[in-house]
């Protein structure tokens, strides 16, 4: 049962975190998207050349990349959201848990007459509104600069599914938070966990795109299960878009498990 | 049925020592004081009592319904004031106390303001600006504003000035004419000995003593404290039976000793002394509980300091 009064509290003590976060996806798909017309210049795609093999391969550049707007979007844009987006659900996940044992504010919370799960639910409920209203107003940006810079070309319904597949992505750190907070007892250990893992998801999966040996390390990162780039030609990945799910899920449940098990020493 | 009751309740931290095999039982409308030093193991006890942390060993029920893993509707009737009181930074009082009243449906606003007026606290600023003793004040209002049947308070002056202290225990008393329970953890034995009826006195882990507070060993006693005339010794043995007086720390010329006799066989057995200065007191529950910590006094009946 939600406990409706600490989910809108959670929000509210928040918010201002979600505010910052949004920010940073917009101006990300703002700048970025806004620079796709400057991307078409033929120097400039011809000049790829001159970089290694691996490097592109690594950095997810290529020329066809740069040359459709709804590739450009959901590779290289929504990358950079979506790396941006899971540190902030990893600290804003895990904030929301670990909190109460940084602030002290525990022996105020856990023993008022509501369930540790019944808080975890509002803090997960708190979690999932705030990460909605942040892909929404991010899918919101991204059909306003699509359409100014490629009114023609910019495809509304594949972009949906990239924007659902970043969404999922969100999910799924978020719930690997849930999963990590109760272990953590310092505001500063979320901070380095989105950090850490959010940088680590990326550099396993750039690296994972080097070379054919390096390819299983791919399997390890939240961010090859979305597959953006296939989502924006159509080609969405329903599995990867599951174990997303599941590992939001399978983690945040743990997160219950392990907030019950908590003790809170003071 | 006790409020409180606890049956080989035990805790460890790892290897660290919390609390050992304590069976406590918390009486109906009762003040009860938990005393005993830092790191005896009173927090740890209330910590287990509110389902903050788990028992390694033993359990504790609380209006008759065990403590469980998760906490709930148990606390329906438990306020809580922690020794060390934080809130969130960015609330204001008031939001904070209409946060903690959001949880009580029968929480009356009316009395949370009357709260608010006896503590002399101001509840429209920042909790970030609040000093330790309004931060005192801001936790026992949250802990009471829906009047609950049990209120469990550790440390509770602390922080707190003389008068404000006076007003808290003031309304603990009211609160137990009306049927509240308070079970509260101190080492300022003052606190104890206006208020409680019973106390427990808990040593290294270990529940030492649970009786009414008239009731402690030692509390028979009566402490002599006398001062010769000039200031000179009292000659040996002068009085056969009694145990040897000690001087007084920080009096010079004082003397003292205990001893479990009425007064007026003692006031008998002086009057032919040449005293300049005589007083006969009950011993404090300071020194009943130094008596009962300090093993080397422990079952003498000195009561040499002061």
């Amino acid at each position: 049962m939600l406990s409706s009064n600490v989910f809108r509290k959670e929000l509210r003590l928040n918010r201002r975190s979600l505010i910052v976060w949004t920010l940073v996806a917009v101006t990300i798909i703002a700048v970025y998207l806004g620079f796709f017309p400057y991307m078409q210049d033929p120097d400039l795609i011809k000049a790829l050349d001159a970089y290694p093999e691996a490097l592109m391969k690594a950095l997810n550049l290529n020329a066809a990349l740069l040359g459709d707007v709804n590739q450009y979007h959901a590779g290289m844009v929504l990358g950079f959201v979506v790396l941006a987006t899971t540190i902030f659900a990893f600290m804003f996940a895990g904030g929301l848990v670990a909190r109460d044992a940084d602030l002290g504010t525990a022996d105020f919370l856990y023993t008022k007459p509501v369930t540790r799960g019944q808080l975890m639910t509002a803090k997960v409920v708190a979690f999932l509104v705030s990460v909605l209203l942040l892909w929404l107003v991010t899918f919101a940006t991204s059909l306003v600069v699509g359409f100014l810079v490629a009114p023609d070309d910019f495809d509304v319904g594949a972009q949906a599914w990239v924007h659902v597949a970043g969404l999922m992505a969100t999910l799924a750190a978020g719930g690997i938070a849930f999963a990590a907070a109760p272990f953590i007892n310092r505001m500063q250990g979320t901070t380095s966990l989105g950090v850490g893992l959010g940088l680590g998801f990326f550099l396993v999966e750039s690296v994972s795109n080097m070379t054919a040996k390096l390819d299983p390390l791919k399997y390890l990162s939240i961010y090859h299960y979305a597959g953006l780039a296939e989502a924006a030609a159509g080609d969405l990945s329903v599995t990867g878009l599951l174990v997303l799910l599941a590992v939001f899920l399978v983690a945040t449940g743990l997160g219950y498990v392990f907030l019950n098990r908590k003790e809170f020493t003071g | 049925m006790p409020v409180i009751e606890t049956a080989g309740l035990t805790k460890f931290y790892g290897k660290a020592r919390g609390i050992i095999d304590v069976d406590l039982q918390v009486r109906e409308a009762e003040i009860f004081g938990f005393i005993g030093p830092n790191g005896a193991g009173k927090t740890t006890t209330i910590r287990l009592l509110l389902g903050l942390i788990y028992p390694t060993a033993g359990n504790a029920s609380i209006f008759g319904k065990p403590v469980r893993r998760g906490g709930g509707e148990l606390y329906r009737q438990v306020g809580y004031v922690p020794a060390e009181v934080s809130y969130y930074p960015e609330m204001t009082g008031n939001e904070l106390l209409d946060y903690a009243a959001s949880f009580f449906p029968e929480a009356d606003k009316g009395f949370q303001d009357q709260l608010a007026e006896r503590l002399q606290f101001d509840p429209s600023r920042p909790v970030r600006s609040y000093s330790h003793g309004n931060r005192k004040k801001l936790g026992i209002i949250q802990a009471l504003l829906h009047k609950p049947r049990l209120v469990i308070l550790d440390e509770p002056a602390s922080g707190l000035d003389p008068i404000i202290r006076v007003e808290l225990f003031s309304l603990l008393e009211e609160m137990r004419e009306q049927g509240s329970t308070v079970f509260f953890s101190t080492h300022v034995l003052e606190e104890v000995e206006r208020i409680c009826a019973r106390v427990g006195v808990i040593k290294e882990g270990r529940l030492i003593q649970v009786s009414p507070i008239d009731q402690l060993p030692g509390r028979e006693m009566k402490i002599i404290t006398f001062r010769m005339a000039g200031g000179g010794p009292l000659a040996a043995g002068a009085l056969p039976g009694w145990p040897e007086p000690e001087p007084v720390e920080g009096r010079p010329g004082y003397h003292q000793l205990s001893v479990q006799e009425p007064v007026n066989r003692i006031v008998g057995r002086l009057k032919d002394l040449d005293l300049e200065d005589l007083r006969i007191s009950d011993p404090s529950l300071e020194e009943l509980f130094m008596e009962m910590y300090e093993p080397a006094h422990q079952g003498s009946g000195q009561h040499a300091k002061q």
